[in-house]
């Protein structure tokens, strides 16, 4: 879980191109989006692609989108949950 | 239809974003490639949309604000923009992670800053203009097309538009014009372009914007007076005669010119026409060149254009630009673009 959750800080400011940041500075259970790091729809939507592009994973349901995208754990706990 | 220019704004491969200045100095390239010299973008956008804009966005949009800015408005009455390529760095990085996710799923960020209208539509949502938005790609004659959007819409009692255009070098568009020996063999210098054995051009790009509007007030730089575009003329006279009908059509006069600002390229292949008529037909006026400073594209005449602004509020012209100095004080400013086949003609007058 460690190691996902390493690898999907560093693929998170790739993807979302957050240039500013370094991976330590992304903590596990920090909040992604609003008053934590800031992120706004257009993120959620390139979270998806990330999710599919690189685990292969497609949101099932959409609504379960801010509960999969809260932190970077839960995003890691979706895709241990979900990959094939 | 006369119209102020009451802001501008220009982003482009010399130190054109500070309106305090005009052309401190002027940066040599040692290529053929002339990239723009970045503003500091912070202070236009948030961080959050800083890190998705692509470059052409960032220095476009902002070329616009800082004309805004310098206008004094907040909400322009339209936006009208020219661009004859749109944003191909993006759209080019979209389509190829199109092909690599073999058409499944794609970032959502290049998609959306791949349209030609990307620029003026984020201009708009940053200033809450609601009005009247339109982009024009018509290769060279993109830029010329907003100005007459600017015009019409002027009668239409549209007022304090703002009108730009930009442009970039992408890497597949330079090495496209590479594979077709269209630029200057390197190693080269921009500072060096216009003598008679010279061959090829210098790949350019830019944005600049103008706030343009009925009444003039303390910031007018200058009159946008009119433009005109022709299409592949079939010789040397009938470009001499659709210069002489325009100056006519506009109440004026190769007598009453002072300036002309041609788009002289550099490249000796395309360039002879323009030497030509310098030499028999623009025989008083102070002629001046500015491709050496922002490279060649198709809408480099936004930049003669911020070229004009900044010689008619100043009353001073640069050394850097002058092909052949008349010693005229620079009233009234012809400009004389073309790139292939696409010519235009804009007459300037000082306030």
């Amino acid at each position: 879980m460690s190691e996902l959750i390493d690898t999907l800080k560093v693929q998170i400011i790739e993807q979302l191109n957050l240039q500013h940041l370094k991976p330590e500075d992304i903590g596990d259970d920090q909040p992604l989006f609003v008053e934590g790091l800031g992120l706004d729809s257009i993120d959620a939507l390139e979270l998806i692609v990330l999710l599919q592009q690189k685990y292969g994973i497609k949101l099932a349901n959409p609504q379960d989108g801010p509960l999969v995208f809260k932190t970077v754990k839960s995003i890691a706990d979706y895709i241990t949950e979900h990959k094939k | 239809m006369t119209l102020y220019i009451n802001g501008i704004g220009c982003i482009s491969p010399q130190h054109t974003f500070d309106n305090s200045v005009f052309l401190p100095e002027v940066k040599e390239y040692a290529t053929n490639r002339l990239a723009c010299v970045d503003a500091d973008y912070a202070k236009f956008f948030d961080a959050g949309s800083l890190r998705r804009m692509g470059r052409l966005m960032k220095y476009g949009t902002a070329a616009g604000m800082i004309a805004l800015r310098d206008a004094g408005i907040d909400v322009p009455g339209a936006i009208t923009t020219g661009t004859a390529l749109g944003l191909p760095e993006v759209s080019q990085k979209f389509l190829r992670s199109l092909i690599e996710v073999e058409e499944t799923i794609v970032s959502p960020t290049t998609f959306i800053q791949s349209t030609h209208n990307t620029v003026s539509s984020n201009i708009a949502l940053l200033c809450k203009c609601f009005s009247h938005n339109n982009t024009f790609s018509h290769k060279g004659f993109s830029f010329e097309s907003a100005l007459t959007d600017a015009q019409l819409l002027t009668l239409e009692n549209t007022d304090n538009i703002l009108v730009g255009a930009y442009d970039e070098v992408s890497d597949y568009k330079y090495a496209a014009m590479k594979k077709t020996n269209e630029l200057r063999q390197e190693p080269c210098s921009n500072l060096d372009i216009y003598g008679a054995q010279n061959k090829g051009i210098l790949a350019g790009e830019g944005a600049a914007f103008f706030v343009l509007s009925k009444e003039k007030n303390e910031n007018s730089y200058g009159s946008f007076i009119g433009n005109k575009t022709f299409y592949k003329p079939e010789n040397k006279g009938e470009i001499r005669n659709h210069i002489l009908s325009f100056l006519q059509e506009n109440h004026s006069s190769m007598e009453e010119i002072d300036v002309i600002i041609t788009g002289i390229s550099g490249a000796k292949e395309v360039d002879e026409t323009r030497i030509e008529l310098n030499k028999n037909l623009f025989t008083t006026q102070t002629i001046l060149a500015y491709k050496h400073l922002c490279g060649e594209y198709m809408t480099s005449s936004a930049f003669a254009f911020w070229l004009a602004s900044k010689i008619l509020k100043s009353q001073q012209i640069p050394d850097a630009v002058i092909l052949e100095n008349r010693n005229r004080s620079p009233k009234n400013i012809l400009l004389y673009n073309s790139h292939k086949h696409n010519h235009s003609l804009m007459l300037f007058k000082a306030c």
